[in-house]
């Protein structure tokens, strides 16, 4: 351990000693997946024809993709079925996806409402929820939808950050306090309600801006899924530091640390960022899957 | 009485031509170029609308002397959007730390033209860089993004001829004084990395080039200034070994202790800060840490790090070397 690790950690335990007793750290709301009580699940589905060489998304080939990766997630025998797995038609259902710096590609975004209708959810159920606090408190249930990127304030910018415009003050989170992106999820309104984490990975960026440098930027060609949000980060995190070791052909570690993560396990218990207790199963293309 | 007039009119005359001179041009770009075709005007973003227009991103540009951005876009019938976005910064200084965050892509001559005043402020470093779309410039207090959505030819030849409107007729100043700290070699043979020195004022910049922890132990602000580079040494074998070096510069030597005693006070919680001896400006001390020893030198208003450094003598060594 360096001392620079050493810093990190003494900000875990300053953040932990904070919230103890707090009224947001209590039962966690972390979701194990299929594979059980040991372990989180992390699906890969990968098309080397999802983008054309002009990037433009093939969107009957996404929409295979996403028919796939929700069987795999789920273990369901049809997308309607593994939908209705995760939500029920009487709930209202939040799609989030990342607004900004490398956004989630729309056709995501529109792929997974049409599945969503097809599943027999009432299209006037379903909304888009980022942005501030009353999307939230305005659905029983939300889909995580970001892209795939690193961020220069918090190391990585995917899962954990997501939901950020819902905490009202997005500059609290920058900085040290980049590590209680986690409590966000703790939120009353916010907690347990995200059903699946669905990444965009058809186009990653993998250095931390803080503005798209299309230099950064590959075809990884990709959906990540999982109902753990932190397991799902983590393999995205893996995915980033292995391109851009890659890249450079040396080590070129995020700075700041990715702190974010692992805050939302050890602090906010939201789901697990050990490697050995996630599983990941990939299917498709398997091409440089930067997997280590 | 009338020659005075005289003299204080042809003076005055000379320092409002000089004035007219030395006023630095506006870009002034195209309507049209090639196929695109931009705004009337630009859509203009401060520090209080910044963050709306790009997130968190707004972080980085308020660490530096920020004043505006002009953004315009231009759009063509079945062709990529290109973005053009100037970053009016207060002090050329500023503008070039913008540029210094990342040396990657390739070098582009926008004005062969023009005089450029590298002179001894350390290596020539490139005013323009270009990649997969993206050219990115420091233009004297501009620094500016001009990106197309998608690189065509077209696209390409495009944002070239829009950057060359925004650095035309505007002056090349040198790099900041303080790139100068980063020479190319320290002996003994210890090669800087170019594609990694950088120029900074605030913590949450310097963390992204160098993590030393969340909290702003440097003390660092819009009135500091900083650079910031690894140096690397390649053995026989064909290893390497490599050391960070830091050089900040406050604006008053008081700062810089009281700096340097915070950074003791979180980095260095075991060692006690020394007491500087009245006849001395200068304060030197290496230690060894975890990842290797580190020694800095506090003189005058004037802080410079060694970390990560293989052995105590190196570090002894290239605290010598530094002016």
């Amino acid at each position: 351990m360096t001392r620079r690790d050493f810093l990190r950690g003494t900000l875990g335990t300053t953040l932990g000693a904070s919230l103890v007793g707090s009224k947001f750290l209590t039962a966690g709301g972390m979701t194990r997946s299929r594979r059980g009580s040991d372990s989180s699940l992390v699906t890969i589905v990968r098309d080397k024809d999802a983008m054309d060489a002009g990037n433009t998304v093939n969107t009957n080939v996404l929409r295979a993709m996403l028919d796939d990766i929700l069987i795999k997630v789920t273990g369901k025998t049809t997308p309607e079925q593994a939908w209705l797995s995760l939500v029920t038609p009487d709930d209202t259902i939040g799609l989030v996806p990342t607004p900004h710096l490398n956004p989630t590609h729309q056709e995501v975004v529109d792929a997974v409402r049409s599945s969503l209708i097809e599943a027999g959810i009432p299209e006037d159920k379903i909304l888009e929820a980022q942005g501030g606090s009353d999307k939230p408190r305005a659905c029983t249930a939300l889909i995580g939808l970001p892209g795939l990127k690193a961020h220069w304030l918090t190391g990585i910018g995917t899962v954990m950050k997501l939901y950020i415009l819902y905490s009202g003050n997005p500059r609290n989170y920058h900085d040290e306090d980049s590590a209680k992106l986690g409590e966000i999820w703790n939120y009353p309104f916010v907690k347990g309600k995200t059903k699946l984490v669905l990444v965009d990975a058809l186009h990653p960026l993998c250095d931390k801006g803080p503005q798209p440098d299309p230099r950064y930027k590959w075809p990884y060609n990709g959906l990540i899924a999982g109902t753990d949000p932190v397991a799902v980060e983590t393999v995205c995190l893996r995915i980033i530091q292995e391109k851009r070791k890659a890249m450079r052909g040396e080590d070129w570690p995020l700075s700041p640390p990715p702190i974010c993560v692992e805050a939302a396990d050890k602090i906010y218990g939201l789901g697990t960022s050990n490697w050995e207790n996630i599983k990941v199963e990939h299917y498709g293309w398997d091409q440089d899957l930067l997997l280590g | 009485m009338l020659i005075l007039v005289i003299v204080v009119l042809i003076l005055g005359g000379f320092e409002l031509f000089e004035g007219m001179k030395l006023t630095q041009s506006r870009p002034i770009l195209p309507k049209t170029v090639g196929m695109w075709t931009g705004p009337d005007s630009p859509q203009i973003v401060t520090a209080d609308n910044i963050f709306d227009y790009m997130d968190g991103a707004g972080e980085l540009y308020l660490g530096y002397r920020f004043d505006h951005i002009e953004v315009y876009e231009y759009r063509a019938q079945y062709q990529p959007e290109i973005l053009v976005e100037l970053y009016f910064m207060k002090t050329s200084d500023d503008a070039f730390g913008l540029l210094s965050l990342d040396w990657g892509g390739e070098p582009v001559e926008l004005d062969p033209a023009s005089q450029k005043e590298n002179g001894d402020r350390g290596s020539n470093w490139p005013y323009a860089l270009y990649g997969e779309g993206l050219l990115r410039l420091w233009s004297d207090d501009i620094y500016a993004r001009v990106m197309a959505s998608q690189e065509t030819s077209e696209s390409r030849e495009a944002v070239l001829e829009l950057s060359r409107s925004i650095t035309k007729d505007r002056k090349n100043p040198s790099p900041p004084e303080l790139m100068g700290r980063l020479p190319d070699s320290f002996e003994p043979n210890w090669e800087l990395r170019r594609d990694r020195a950088s120029y900074f004022r605030s913590h949450l910049v310097l963390n992204s080039l160098y993590y030393l922890g969340h909290e702003n132990m440097l003390e660092l602000d819009l009135t500091t200034e900083g650079v910031a580079a690894p140096y690397e040494k390649k053995d026989s074998s064909g290893g390497s070994a490599r050391f960070q070096f830091l050089y900040v510069n406050y604006a008053e030597s008081v700062e810089a202790k009281e700096a340097l005693s915070h950074f003791h006070r979180v980095y260095l919680p075991e060692h006690s800060f020394p007491e500087q001896s009245d006849d001395s400006q200068k304060v030197v001390n290496i230690f060894p840490i975890e990842d290797g020893w580190l020694g800095y030198r506090l003189k005058e208003n004037t802080l410079a790090f060694v970390f990560e450094c293989p052995d105590q003598e190196t570090v002894r060594t290239i605290l010598k070397q530094i002016e």
